[in-house]
């Protein structure tokens, strides 16, 4: 019965904190610098295309085998403005089975592929496999927002 | 003359899972009852089976640690720390101090947060509501630094062979200082809400129980059979990494019943916090990973390697062959729970249908690990 | 008016008090227990989620209503009536206030603990009719609990009827005038209370519904509107338990403020009277959710061993003190406290007990 009586007061106590909920859509809670959504492709800004060089190294050991690269001659290696002879022609990436384990950054050997902080990306097909453009754009989000602060970010309740 | 006449009554079949919020995931149990009273109980397991071990097969060594965080999903940093140790025994390297200090940290932390999922859920199956809550409270402290080392929440993949995959974050040890505290006083909460509670005791006190000699037969391991009074501990009796360097506990029960099994469990986070502190105070600068050739493709001497390790659950074993290459040749899991579950029907003699979801609780199964 | 006339009025009114009732309850239930577990409870629908319950009123109505193929058809779908009816017929007596109540009957607390025993009835049907192993089992349960707690219940209010020499429940309010019964009764209070709540399923002894051994026993099967009646049989009941335990014991809608006699027949002693009596009786809601969001539940065996071996005795001495008192004479009531001093000493030594 002492114990039961300990039980309450520590209930009573507690319905007088402030309660820990975040409400969701409205308040988020920051993420960390290190999150790991879903991955975007980097442009190579002094130049003006992607790094990636579609050669299908991340393809090949992502472990749920949801991405889908190709390759082709690079055209401004032809005009003589960059140096990468090849690059990527069409990148896919279906984010309803990527599991944001990061093995394709870790493989990729030319740094053109990261973890971006997208993750609210639930939809339907074709919505959820983003091609090309949207990967870089999704990385170019990501780095336009790094630094910056969510826009209606709650207060830290842990 | 008067005779006996008993009234004729059949035994029912009770399915309990796979879909029963007491199974804690995807079991199955077939309980056989005589009224209130359990005659027999047949758990069927793999539910959750996903192929764990011949996946392995297909992947490189750096690859395989993503399935490692999927077998016991709530102690991710723990298998990853064993299998890692397989590895880097096959590979010959030694992770560097910090490294290793900082694997301790985390897999420590980590059993807490088991623990305190174990806390919650347990708390739930005996009827109460607001265990859960106060769990999932501290538990998430705990994420969220998880989320600031390793970018994500639940499976981590951090831990690499030689290493880590990066440094710890910036400020993550002033983190960790300032949330323990805190953490221990949340603990001293779900404490008083359960452990001293009568209702609760008569749940769980005598419930369950089974001997030192019957646990170690059916090959519990881990809080299971430290709750019989045998006081076993692979990070005492095998010790690995820097453990043997730390200073800790390891809390036994006495009579191996429910009770015991929760008491244990409760008094091991303290414990894990004591380690913790002292990592804290002993972790080095220093580089956080040794350096191995053609990494992450590196490539493993022939050789097989058994390397088992303290997990949450109990004693969690890989063995690891390596033909050479790239990528193993098997990857053989010892699985604490499975062996634990194997002592389920023992534990069930005599008991009531409401005893079966509380000694199913006290043997904290993740399905995870059972089915792989 | 016409006497049909006025009690189809009378019963239109308690129908969507209860309603209502209901829907507050089970949003100050949410409520509380989300603060008690550092939540914030329903916010969305409206302001602080006050829209939620009727929210989820419309949306059980409008759920589709199954019934298991192998259900024992006419029984399964009569239950959630049986249970419900039994609760809605103890509103009829209970007095808010001097004047409202739908009828003062001179058997009220006969008439009360005789209904509150009857949606037992009910539950065996939903249990039995699902076709469920888990209703069944839930079902048994129900009635092996009701039935051995409707025990205790009765002896502790008779040790109240045995004091007020009445069955009325109107008059029971009238002789707490100067203290309540609680006072004179501290032992039948706590008999009543305890068993109360075993009557009401609710936490520490939600054996019947455990969630998590037969997932919602007896209810297991129903869904939408069937589904809907059990749970505003629940909270129905909460509240008439709650209230009759705040009129037979904490003095209804007289103690601590008695309305002068000038006033009796006034609105202002209305009103007053009328939040004297919510005020007890959500006071006594409150500790009842209070207690949900502490306590783990019992064991059948265990449950019923307390209620044999302890809530029955003791409830018998109370009567045995209590009819002394009223024979030899008031002071012996002193022993009530005495008793009730054994009684919390029996509980705890009974909880220190362990195998
Ligand atoms: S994060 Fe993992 S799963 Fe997702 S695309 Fe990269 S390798 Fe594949
Ligand atoms: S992202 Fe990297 S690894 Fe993948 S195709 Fe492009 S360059 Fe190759």
């Amino acid at each position: 019965m002492i114990g039961v009586l300990k039980g309450l007061v520590q209930t009573w106590k507690t319905h007088w904190r402030k309660p820990v909920t975040v409400q969701y859509p409205d308040e988020r809670l920051p993420l960390q610098p290190r999150y790991m959504g879903f991955p975007g492709l980097i442009w190579d800004q002094a130049i003006g295309e992607p790094f990636c060089t579609g050669c299908q190294v991340c393809m090949r050991y992502c472990p749920t085998q949801c991405m889908y690269v190709t390759m082709q001659d690079n055209p401004k290696q032809a005009a003589g403005e960059s140096k990468r002879r090849k690059i990527v022609e069409t990148f896919t990436i279906d984010i309803s089975r990527c599991i944001s384990c990061a093995i394709c950054v870790e493989v990729c050997n030319f740094d053109a592929i990261e973890m971006t902080h997208a993750h609210e990306r639930a939809g339907y097909y074709p919505d959820v496999v983003p091609d090309l453009p949207q990967l870089l754009k999704m990385s170019e989000d990501f780095r336009a927002q790094r630094g910056q602060k969510p826009a209606r970010e709650t207060r830290d309740v842990l | 003359m008067i005779t006996e006449r008993r009234l004729d009554t059949v035994d029912m079949h009770i399915n309990v899972g796979p879909q029963h919020p007491a199974t804690h995931g995807v079991f199955r149990m077939v309980l056989r009852v005589d009224g209130e009273r359990i005659v027999d109980c047949v758990p069927y397991i793999g539910y959750l089976h996903r192929g764990f071990e011949k996946l392995a097969e297909n992947e490189e060594f750096q690859e395989v640690i993503i399935h490692l965080d999927r077998t016991d999903y709530i102690a991710q940093f723990n298998n990853e720390f064993c299998y890692l140790m397989a590895v880097e025994k096959l590979l010959g390297v030694k992770p560097p101090e910090r490294a290793e200090y900082a694997r301790i940290i985390l897999a420590e932390l980590n059993r807490i947060v088991s623990h305190l999922m174990f806390y919650g859920a347990f708390g739930g199956d005996a009827g109460a509501i607001t265990p859960f809550l106060y769990a999932f409270r501290e538990r998430e402290r705990l994420q969220r630094l998880f989320e600031s080392v390793s970018g994500a929440r639940l499976m981590h993949f951090y831990f690499r062979a030689g290493g880590l995959k990066e440094d710890l974050p910036e400020g993550f040890l002033e983190e960790v200082r300032r949330i323990l505290p805190v953490l221990k006083q949340g603990i001293d909460e779900c404490d008083t809400l359960l452990t001293e509670n009568e209702v609760f005791l008569s749940r769980t006190v005598g419930i369950g129980a089974i001997s030192a000699q019957e646990a170690i037969d059916y090959g519990c391991t881990g809080p299971i059979l430290r709750a019989c009074g045998v006081r076993e501990d692979v990070r005492r009796s095998d010790p690995y990494s820097l453990y043997p360097t730390l200073d800790f506990d390891v809390p036994v029960g006495k009579k191996g019943d429910t009770f015991d099994r929760y008491l244990v469990r409760v008094q091991e986070m303290r414990e894990s916090i004591r380690i913790v502190e002292q990592c804290l105070d002993r972790i080095p600068e220093g580089p956080f990973r040794t350096p191995i050739p053609r990494y992450p493709h590196y490539r493993v001497d022939p050789g097989e390697v058994y390397v088992h390790t303290e997990n949450p659950r109990g004693d969690y074993g890989i063995y690891l062959i390596s033909r050479g290459g790239v990528q193993p040749f098997r990857v053989k899991l010892r699985s604490p729970c499975f062996c634990n579950l194997m002592a389920l029907p023992a534990m069930l003699r005599d008991a009531y249908v409401a005893d079966a979801v509380m000694v199913l609780g006290s043997l904290d199964i993740v399905l995870g690990e059972v089915d792989r | 008016m016409p006497a049909s006339l006025d009690a189809t009025l009378r019963l239109v009114v308690l129908t969507a008090f209860i309603f209502n009732t209901v829907l507050v309850l089970v949003y100050v239930e949410r409520k509380v227990l989300g603060h008690i577990q550092q939540r914030l409870g329903p916010m969305r629908t409206g302001f602080h989620g006050v829209l939620q319950t009727p929210a989820d009123a419309i949306k059980l109505l409008v759920k589709e209503d199954l019934t298991p193929t192998t259900a024992d058809r006419w029984v399964f779908r009569l239950a959630p009536f049986l249970v419900f009816v039994p609760v809605f017929m103890m509103f009829i007596t209970l007095p808010f206030t001097r004047e409202l109540a739908v009828r003062h009957l001179d058997l009220g607390i006969f008439y009360l603990v005789s209904f509150s025993s009857l949606h037992i009835v009910g539950m065996i049907m939903a249990g039995w009719g699902s076709d469920n192993k888990y209703a069944l089992l839930g079902g048994v349960r129900a009635a092996a609990q009701l039935i051995s707690y409707e025990l205790p219940l009765a002896f502790a209010i008779l040790g109240v009827v045995l004091l007020a020499k009445t069955l009325n429940l109107q008059e029971v309010v009238e002789l707490q005038a100067t203290a309540p019964f609680l006072v004179l009764q501290p032992l039948g209070f706590l008999i009543f209370l305890i068993s109360s709540l075993a009557e009401l399923s609710r936490t520490p002894f939600d054996i019947p519904m455990a969630e998590s051994e037969v997932v919602g026993g007896p209810m297991i099967e129903y869904s939408g509107m069937r589904w809907a009646m059990f749970f505003l049989a629940e909270y129905a009941n909460l509240f008439v338990t709650s209230a009759v335990a705040a009129v037979v014991y904490l003095g209804g809608w007289l103690w601590p403020f008695l309305p002068p006699a000038d006033l009796a027949g006034g609105w202002a002693a209305h009103l007053v009277g009328l939040a004297w009596f919510m005020a007890k009786t959500f006071a006594l809601i409150l500790a009842i959710i209070w207690l949900r969001g502490t306590l783990p539940r019992l064991r059948i065996d265990q449950l019923m061993g307390f209620a044999w071996k302890l809530l029955i005795p003791f409830s018998f001495l109370n009567l045995f003190i209590t009819a002394a008192a009223a024979v030899y004479g008031g002071f012996l009531l002193l022993l009530g406290w005495v008793a009730t001093g054994g009684f919390a000493y029996a509980i705890y030594a009974v909880s220190r007990r362990r195998p």
